[in-house]
């Protein structure tokens, strides 16, 4: 009984969310229910994940490789349980379940009526379920398929405040995302037009044998996939879609859309990036200096764009944007440190960025203020709301102690002993530019004389989402132990192909 | 030179799905109508469809259906058929959503063309 459990639990990770998603507008008139179910959905998938992860960590059988419906791998799907997957289920997991627990009293003040609400959640659960499949599939057309129903949801997300700001983003979000899912699609068609093969595994061994036939079709394929993923996780000069529809959507969406779902497309990258071509064919085609390349300029662009906004939900918008050029950057640093850093600062960043959000988003519900020169005094009148954004600005500036410290320091060595100046250089000059547009709305927050208003600290189960956000960024800078073991393990699995 | 236009002419599928990606990328990118934005997905989305298809078609091959009496038959690949139903559903869900957003665009500002939202954007939100 336990082990057929066991045995069956990586779907079971993926499937609770989705099936709860169906079942849910059914009792869409009860809100106490549809929040419970949430929250227990919640609280079982990180129960869930950390047994897998633990599993993974102490190397019981794995990496556990699951064929669904029992056909084996050429011709069935397969979903594995590797350091990879347990590592970023459990980053999804560990932080959807917060911003579910914020969401339960925000989220009546964002979006409105009881069978809003309930559709929030519909699209929310479904989200979570996408990102976990992306954590565990070794199909690239279930990376397809999972990457759509995350778009669709994401798009649906954007557009639950009954705004018509809100439409507008996500109907220009729907038109780009798609853009670049039909690129992924095309780039995953050339692929199995030259392989033969859909799973990863036997599509990467086919590719690296015969390249040397058809290297123009790989070109196609790296170019593809790389716009398109590019897209959809809002690299640079494709970003424009993200600042209006992360600020537009209700601040749990924002929380999840910034901090979880571009990195679910940025895995899905780096599974197709490695797994699938592999990093002697990447660096063959020079794929990881046009990488090094792009996260550079992301970086300088989103910094610099993100200080010049004086609303504080588009500057985050913004700094979403610098740090998803980290995490490219990183991805173009082929060694065990680099990689290993730069899923730890994945990680991290999914963490302090939800927590910005969240703390953003319970301070313009308080207050109706959305500009950050309008907060003067906040830190005194909602002291725990701004310590927590204060903690989350700074462990995503890099201060020592906190996890973003602990990422960019294996990304730096990482890029030193690649011998890269570039990267070494730009992740420095990064980290003055985040503390130049973050440090601002502390500053604001805290020396400067507060209005005379009643604004108080939001309800209990609010705070205790944001203060968990704020321990966990706290905890894995001082403890990083499993975690970062857990990561580099990745990046060394990544580096065997 | 020859070669190189017989290859061509031999795979015109693929041909015909660049220039339908092509004139699919365009329309989004240049029409500001918001219907036409989506059209261009569509013909976008077709292009990738057919380029699947094509890639598993087999010029002659039987369809992929086994039966004893032509045990010997060389058959097309079913595969990229059934992935681009898949594609298909994905396609026509992306579609209903769009329009429903137009829908509620329409609603709040009166017209479907993106550069006139633009304008009036300040206008209707401030309301």
């Amino acid at each position: 009984m336990t082990d057929s459990f066991t045995a069956n639990l990586p779907v079971y990770v993926i499937i609770a969310p989705l099936f709860v998603a169906i079942v849910l507008p059914t009792f869409a008139r009860l809100k106490r229910l549809v929040q419970g179910l949430v929250l227990l959905v919640g609280v079982l998938g990180v129960a869930g994940t950390g047994y897998l992860a633990y599993m993974v960590l102490s190397k019981e059988g794995f990496p556990m490789i699951y064929s669904m419906g029992g056909w084996p791998a050429p011709w069935g799907i397969e979903l594995v349980v590797g350091n990879l997957g347990a590592f970023f289920l459990l980053v999804v997991s560990g932080v959807s379940l917060p911003v579910a627990l914020f969401s339960r009293d925000n989220l009546t003040v964002e979006v409105g009526g009881k069978e809003r609400v309930a559709r929030f959640y519909v699209f929310y659960l479904l989200l979570v379920g996408a990102l976990s499949g992306m954590a565990l599939t070794h199909d690239l057309f279930n990376v397809y398929v999972l990457v759509e129903v995350a778009t669709l949801s994401c798009c649906a997300l954007v557009s639950s405040r009954k705004h018509p700001r809100a439409a507008e983003a996500a109907f220009n979000y729907l038109i780009l995302a798609t853009l670049g899912s039909a690129l992924v699609m095309g780039g995953i068609g050339f692929i199995y037009m030259i392989t033969g093969h859909l799973n990863m595994g036997f599509a990467s061994q086919e590719i690296n044998r015969i390249w040397q036939h058809n290297p123009h079709v790989v070109w196609l394929a790296f170019s593809f996939m790389l716009v398109g993923f590019g897209v959809k996780s809002a690299l640079f000069p494709l970003h424009i879609w993200l600042p209006d529809a992360h600020s537009t959507a209700p601040s749990p969406a924002s929380a999840i859309l910034s901090g979880l779902a571009v990195k679910g497309y940025m895995i899905c990258l780096l599974k197709v990036l490695y797994n699938v071509f592999g990093h002697s064919l990447m660096q063959e085609f020079a794929v990881h200096r046009i990488m090094v390349l792009a996260g550079t300029i992301a970086i300088l662009a989103g910094s610099i764009s993100a200080m010049t906004q004086d609303d504080l939900k588009r500057r985050l918008a913004f700094s979403t944007v610098a740090q998803v050029g980290y995490i490219i950057l990183g991805f173009g640093i082929v060694n065990t440190k680099g990689l290993a850093g730069t899923l730890f600062y994945l990680a991290s960043h999914a963490v302090i960025k939800s927590l910005l959000f969240l703390s953003a988003g319970s301070i313009i519900a308080v207050t109706g203020k959305k500009k950050v020169s309008e907060l003067a005094g906040i830190g005194r009148k909602m002291p725990i709301t701004m310590a927590t954004f204060t903690i989350a600005s700074l462990s995503l500036i890099g201060i020592p102690l906190f996890s973003g410290f602990i990422g960019k320091w294996h990304l730096l060595v990482g890029s030193m002993e690649a011998g890269n100046f570039l990267p070494t250089a730009v992740i420095i000059i990064g980290s003055v530019l985040c503390a130049a547009y973050l440090l601002p709305v502390i500053r604001v927050a805290y020396f400067e004389s507060a209005p005379q208003e009643d604004w108080k600290d939001p309800g209990f189960s609010q705070k205790l989402a944001l203060i968990v956000l704020a321990a966990a960024t706290v905890i894995l800078g001082v403890v990083p132990g499993p975690f970062l073991e857990l990561a580099t393990r990745a990046a060394t699995d990544l580096l065997m192909r | 030179m020859n070669l190189l236009a017989n290859k061509l002419i031999i795979n015109y599928p693929y041909f015909a799905a660049v220039i339908l990606f092509m004139i699919g990328a365009l329309t989004v990118l240049t029409r500001s109508n918001l219907f036409k934005k989506l059209l261009g997905i569509n013909i976008m989305e077709s292009a990738i469809f057919l380029l699947f298809v094509a890639g598993g078609n087999i010029r002659g091959g039987a369809s992929p259906i086994l039966d004893n009496t032509h045990a010997d038959a060389v058959y097309i690949n079913p595969l990229p058929s059934a992935l681009m139903l898949t594609g298909i559903v994905v396609s026509v869900s992306v579609t209903a959503f769009a329009l429903a957003l137009i829908i509620r665009l329409y609603k709040s500002y009166g017209t479907t063309d993106a550069r006139q939202i633009a304008l009036m954007r300040d206008e209707v939100t401030r309301k």
